[in-house]
């Protein structure tokens, strides 16, 4: 093994290598900063210049990308507060009220450096346990996924700033919003009225947009004579002090292992791995309360997380050749064009090349540094266009970001129904937190739920008590898990919302 | 410009394509600007990544870039509304396979008569499907599955990629024409139902060649849903004994074109598609990808489709009753 490492090493010591991959770090980058064009999308369109590289070349071109890409999205999300996928939503709690207090470079520079650490970490951590994640993530079949996005949906609902009632409200509504459109085990139309424009059901990208820029633009209307950015010399601020970062050290350690495990367990993915760094981040904090006011550590709390979940999605694809999300489908292809079929197979015969590719994961990362930390200056400068330019700026992109999406007029309207609901949540102190996580985790939940029902052939009791042990452990330890969040974040939540103290602002 | 380094800039055209949009030119002679390429599923899979290969060739026979547009949602049916609805100038094509084609309609209302408003353009390539076990399986043969699933019916469980998607129509049409009752587990792909192979939760799956390859030694595959062998050792099902289950099983991958276009413009495309099938970098790529490069041309396709209307009628009308 020892030797395959070495010979690895010589493989990825060349200057076309760190080129091609700097140039998918920057083009991941752009893209991912732009609403509306995903990580996925990117890939997709420059999958096939990987077809005319070298293996050790091509592939490092597209990890480039990928990683870019999810760093990305956070720039949109701290300066404007869109969220241009949706494992930046945790970003803009904490993103974009720093930008308003005049510190959108230093929390551009957190979301960077905390990216660049998470994932840095977890990719080492996959290089070395390789072995036993690929043997973990094997247990986790329907029952555990199942079980697994129960405990998420719940520890969101109980750890919200708003009281537990509305939080529970807000997720059967994300909920209901997810079973619109077909439903994902038979196929059946739900809720369509026969109306086919709705048959695929919403799209996330529309909701999170809706839901997240259109408020602050509304917002930002309202308190027209505010300007954005509170006035200064320089409205972007100061950069990242390494003595700030330092006090963030506990925060991004427990982001990293969350979102590392979090990447282990097929089918999760960023979203989950951000919203939850972010609630245990709060919760594990002295001052919670100070979540969503724009403190660093809500930057980087899910900015680690969401980061760190890129190594261990590797794995699946590369021990058992079966990708675990669109992303890493479109890997496979790279691969399999260069003539390599990751596989149990591919370990045996080309372990150098394996190597290369993982270790290529890790100068990545501080490639990805290194970029940003040249690109951030240039972003920043958003900040300075004035406030007539920037809001009506925000709208064109939400909405243009909406449709490229997927070309789909009708996605327009739902961006404007959620934009509404978005703005009506923040003024009546709903937090839209676990909307968003129903409506992401729902049709994961009923899928595995429906599975596991098949798999159990009509007795999952039964099933899961005997068969699943690892399901079983979860579900035991969801009512203890909800309950810690409960407890921890109990003092955040106006007990009486009459005449209780004046009631702590909506997270964004 | 050497040949590979055209080859890269031709794919960066067409990226750049995707992200700018380009400027219509008045000209008449077709085509004139970039085609649009309909594919109504997901980035990523099989089909993407065919149809990846084939826009980056096919500019130097239709002397536009194609450009490839993801539509997924609803099973396919999104994508090709979009595309039945789109104006048949030639310049929105849908690239679609068999059980999104002629399926669909039976098994729910479509906004669009698949017959109707789609004529063949070509099929690029099919994808012969086979049944897999683990290779600690009890099942050594075809023969001992279909035995054991007769004998305890129901209890078997065979693991898909998703009702009406690629390996679940393939394996159901032999469950159909074996006569035998299992209990079918949808997963969300083809990979996914896979990884629910090998880790013990179903007894069976159905997987195309590159992915039975990259398995190596840990699954066996009891036999292939095409008319041809495609591994040496593992019989066809018409060997196997159900002569009528390939046709239906056969993922064909085809280009549609909505109906009305002009016959020169289809003509145009027809002999494109044909030059692009014999290209030796589209043949290199497919090979790498383990796919094959049977074209066959639009008319002979639309003899087979109508077949296959029939088949499906009958298959759906089986399995939901």
């Amino acid at each position: 093994m020892l030797d395959a490492i070495l010979h690895s090493i010589e493989l990825l010591m060349r200057l076309d290598t760190l080129m091609m991959m700097s140039l998918g770090l920057v083009l991941g980058i752009l893209i991912g900063a732009l609403p509306g064009f995903t990580t996925t999308m990117a890939m997709a369109v420059l999958l096939p210049i990987s077809f005319f590289l070298s293996p050790v070349v091509g592939i490092p071109f597209l990890i480039g990308v990928y990683k870019g890409g999810i760093y990305g999205g956070s720039i949109p999300a701290i300066l404007v507060g869109i969220p241009g996928t949706g494992a930046s939503v945790a970003t803009t709690y904490d993103g974009l009220p720093l930008t308003k207090k005049g510190q959108s470079r230093k929390a551009l520079d957190m979301a960077l450096a905390a990216s660049a650490i998470g994932d840095l970490v977890a990719s080492v951590g996959t290089v070395v346990l390789i072995g036993p994640i690929a043997l973990v993530a094997m247990k986790f079949g329907p029952p555990e996924l199942a079980a697994v996005m129960l405990l998420s949906m719940l520890i969101i609902a109980f750890s919200g700033t708003s009281m537990v009632i509305k939080s529970l409200m807000m997720l059967l509504l994300g909920m209901f919003f997810a079973m619109i459109g077909q439903d994902p085990i038979g196929a059946l139309s739900r809720f369509t009225f026969g109306f086919f424009p709705i048959e695929s059901g919403i799209n996330l990208l529309p909701m999170l947009i809706g839901l997240f820029a259109i408020p602050e633009v509304l917002l930002s209307i309202e308190e027209k004579t505010k300007p954005f950015v509170e006035k200064s010399v320089r409205p972007e601020g100061d950069r990242l002090t390494l003595h700030e970062l330092n006090d963030c050290r506990r925060t991004i350690a427990r982001s990293t292992v969350l979102g590392g495990v979090i990447g282990i367990i097929p089918g999760v993915g960023q979203v989950v791995a951000a919203l939850m760094a972010y609630a245990a981040a709060k919760t594990a904090s002295p001052h919670p309360e100070k979540f969503g006011t724009g403190i660093l550590e809500g930057v980087a709390a899910p900015e680690a997380a969401n980061n760190a979940v890129n190594g261990p999605t590797m794995v699946p694809l590369l021990t058992l050749g079966i990708p675990g999300d669109n992303i890493t489908a479109i890997l496979l292809g790279a691969f399999v064009v260069q003539g390599l079929r990751p596989g149990p197979q591919l370990f045996a015969q080309q372990a150098p090349l394996i190597y290369a590719i993982l270790f290529s994961m890790i100068i990545a990362c501080g490639l990805l540094y290194v970029l940003g930390y040249l690109l951030i200056p240039l972003f920043s400068k958003v900040v300075m266009i004035r406030k007539a330019y920037l809001v009506p700026l925000t709208i064109v992109f939400a909405f243009v970001g909406t449709y490229v999406y997927r070309s789909n007029v009708f996605d327009l309207y739902f961006l404007i129904f959620f934009g509404l609901l978005g703005y009506a949540a923040r003024k009546l102190s709903f937090d839209v937190t676990p909307m968003v996580m129903a409506f992401i985790l729902t049709p994961v939940l009923e899928y595995s739920l429906g599975q596991s029902i098949l798999l159990s052939q009509g007795h999952l009791f039964h099933y899961v008590v005997i068969e699943r042990p690892l399901a079983l452990v979860i579900i035991l330890a969801t009512p203890p898990l909800t309950y810690l969040m409960w407890y921890r974040t109990r003092k955040l939540r106006n007990p009486d919302p009459v005449n209780g103290p004046e009631p702590l602002p909506v997270k964004q | 410009m050497s040949h590979v380094s055209r080859r890269i800039f031709v794919a960066a055209a067409a990226a750049a394509g995707v992200a700018l949009g380009s400027a219509a030119a008045p000209a008449e002679d077709y085509p004139a600007k970039p085609i649009t390429m309909i594919i109504p599923l997901g980035a990523g899979g099989s089909h993407d990544l065919n149809a990846r290969v084939m826009t980056s060739v096919l500019p130097t026979y239709l002397g536009e870039p194609v450009v490839v547009q993801l539509m997924p949602g609803a099973s396919g049916r999104i994508g090709t509304a979009a595309a039945a609805k789109s104006k048949p100038d030639g310049y929105t094509l849908l690239f679609t396979h068999n059980f999104i084609d002629e399926l669909q309609q039976y098994v729910t209302k479509l906004p669009y008569d698949p017959n109707k408003d789609f004529v063949v353009v070509a099929r690029t390539n099919y994808a012969p499907p086979s049944v897999v076990v683990r290779s600690d399986s009890p099942y050594k043969t075809l023969k001992d599955l279909l035995d054991a699933a007769k004998k305890n019916p129901g209890k078997i469980k065979f693991g898909h990629s998703g009702n009406w998607g690629a390996t679940m129509v393939p394996g159901a049409a032999l469950l159909q024409a074996a006569g035998v009752k299992m209990t079918l587990v949808p997963y969300k792909g083809g990979g996914p139902a896979m990884r629910g192979l090998l880790s013990g939760d179903v007894d069976f799956t159905v997987a195309f060649p590159s992915v039975i390859t990259s398995q190596g030694d840990k699954v066996r595959t009891l036999v292939t849903l095409a008319d041809k062998r495609v591994f040496k050792d593992v019989p066809t099902s018409g060997e196997a004994g159900y002569p009528n289950v390939a046709s239906i099983a056969t993922m064909q991958r085809i280009v549609l074109a909505p109906a009305g276009i002009p016959a020169d413009r289809l003509a145009k495309l027809r002999a494109g598609f044909a030059k692009m099938s014999k290209d030796k970098t589209y043949m290199k790529l497919l090979k790498k990808l383990d796919e094959n490069d049977e074209f066959m041309s639009g008319d002979q396709y639309q003899t087979m489709r109508e077949k296959q209307d029939k088949s499906y009628a009958a298959l759906v009308k089986a399995l939901t009753k």
